[in-house]
């Protein structure tokens, strides 16, 4: 009897056994998993939406009856900063809720995101023609199909909680504009359509939904409130009057990069400039490796994308082009 | 749209979670430990897939209490199926029966198999001869192959402790082969 021995008393579990026990599991995910990370990455959306007006205050008190002004995400650009602040912020909003709204409205729910037999079903569910790639890397197929419903919320802002927002961070050549309390942003969200593909070893996810919506009141200074929410993102002063300028607010979503992104470059899908993030992924199983991610978002007439996977850059620009 | 998602923090949190859990890929690398992390402990046969069962259920259920930053994937599934075996043993003292080896592997010869068989059920029946603690760190080091260190982490222990626990059960489990 020796190590041998017991190394090889090891055993394959039976296949019946995995695939009944993986159904079972795929069963609750269909029940929860698309709710998550659909909601998570569109709420993502959504919130950088907001994010890009929340700070705009207007230089001139604007009346209730002036033209709305509509954000539509066209672009997307990536913005670094410091993850001491991402978790200054994160904790700054734990503890007293919203970081610069003191109201919010839930206009219309999106229930929870549902498992769909089809793409064709999808379709018919999202009110939308549901785009698919037409290449997937070798050996891949698709698998699943998930629609979360239409959200709509408003949010007031509040002036006291950005002031004292900016006194937390230290910002004190900031200056906030008056006027901008009880002023309503409001987010409408579209229905979202989710696809899942995978092979034996590696995943990907494609997401396409109408591009979110942000109405705010007309005449406000988008850039001097763009260059606010860069500083509070931890920009140095000059770094975000740059790019504020640089930025077209109605139409650019800043991305905040990921942690564990490693690269990131503008890349071209189907004549429609991308934004492509390569990350270090999760930990594996083992919890000794990480399997490398890739993310890659871009927008084409009404509508915008997101795909993300174990694939490498190129794979995922190709499934990007292709997608029809 | 739930409260909060136009706030800024649910950002962060999507942003660091950018890279989530491939739950497919997860489920395909570590059902075999898991799997073999019971059948060293309780043998082979359906009790180990029971349990295998109950501790990937309980995991996914849970799955929101797991943060990357605190712990890898793997020792979280491993710190849920630590605990069903403990409840499993806790609930059913003295009924661990690891004599119910079944078929190997194609391969070898039929002699071959017959005899490994023999083996492994000698194996499989002085396994269930040990302690509860001697067999979770045999099949943490040999169902699951963690390495000494690893295992030394999962049970707050020095990695020495780890390795003198392994040689000492290892040493016990060849006295008892031999006898």
């Amino acid at each position: 009897m020796d190590d041998r021995m017991l190394d090889e008393y090891r055993r394959e579990p039976d296949p019946r056994f995995a695939s009944e026990l993986r159904d079972r599991l795929r069963r609750l995910e269909r029940r929860a998993f698309p709710s998550r990370r659909a909601t998570r990455i569109f709420a993502a959306v959504a919130a950088a939406a907001a994010i890009t007006v929340v700070f705009a205050v207007p230089s001139v008190r604007v009346s209730a009856q002036a033209v709305l002004d509509v954000f539509r995400v066209k672009r997307f650009a990536a913005v670094e900063f410091k993850e001491s602040r991402r978790d200054l912020l994160a904790s700054i909003d734990k503890e007293r809720g919203f970081l610069v709204f003191d109201q919010q409205e839930k206009v219309l729910d999106p229930g929870p995101p549902t498992y769909v037999a089809s793409r064709e079903a999808a379709t018919a569910k999202a009110g939308f023609e549901v785009s698919t790639p037409s290449f997937l890397p070798p050996g891949m197929a698709a698998d699943s199909v998930f629609v979360q419903g239409e959200a709509a919320a408003r949010m007031a802002v509040s002036e006291s909680k950005l002031r004292s927002l900016l006194e937390r961070l230290d910002l004190k050549d900031v200056t906030v504009p008056a006027g901008l309390d009880g002023h309503w942003v409001e987010l409408r969200k579209p229905p979202v359509v989710m696809q899942r593909f995978k092979s034996e070893r590696r995943r990907a996810m494609f997401l396409q939904a109408p591009s979110p919506e942000v109405t705010l009141p007309a005449g406000w200074n988008l850039t001097q409130l763009g260059e606010i929410g860069l500083r509070i993102l931890g920009l140095d002063a000059r770094a975000a009057k740059r790019i504020a300028k640089a930025t077209d607010w109605r139409s650019t979503l800043l991305v905040p990069l990921p942690m564990n992104a490693t690269s990131f470059r503008q890349v071209t899908v189907r004549g429609q400039s991308g934004l492509l993030i390569m990350t270090t992924g999760e930990p594996a199983a083992d919890g000794k490796r990480h399997r490398e991610k890739t993310i890659l978002m871009w927008s084409a007439g009404d509508r915008i994308f997101f795909l993300q996977g174990d694939l490498d850059g190129k794979e995922l620009v190709r499934m990007a082009e292709s997608v029809s | 749209m739930a409260n909060g998602e136009a706030t800024l923090a649910r950002l962060w949190s999507w942003t660091r979670q950018a890279g989530e859990i491939d739950w497919d890929a997860a489920y395909a690398e570590a059902l075999p430990r898991v799997y073999n992390f019971f059948r060293y402990r309780v043998g082979d046969g359906p009790l180990a897939e029971d349990l295998t069962s109950v501790t990937f259920e309980k995991a996914w259920r849970a799955r929101e209490q797991y943060r990357r930053d605190r712990a890898a994937f793997g020792t979280w599934l491993f710190a849920v199926a630590r605990n069903v075996a403990v409840d499993h043993f806790r609930s059913h003292r003295a009924t661990v029966p690891l004599e119910e080896i079944e078929e190997l592997p194609g391969g070898p010869t039929p002699e071959d198999i017959a005899v490994r068989r023999s083996d492994h059920e000698r194996l499989g029946r002085l396994l269930a001869r040990r302690s509860d603690r001697e067999r979770e760190f045999l099949a943490l080091k040999y169902g699951s192959e963690f390495t000494n260190r690893e295992i030394a982490r999962m049970m707050g222990l020095s990695e020495s402790n780890v390795g003198t626990i392994l040689h000492r059960a290892v040493e016990a489990l060849r006295a008892d082969w031999d006898r």
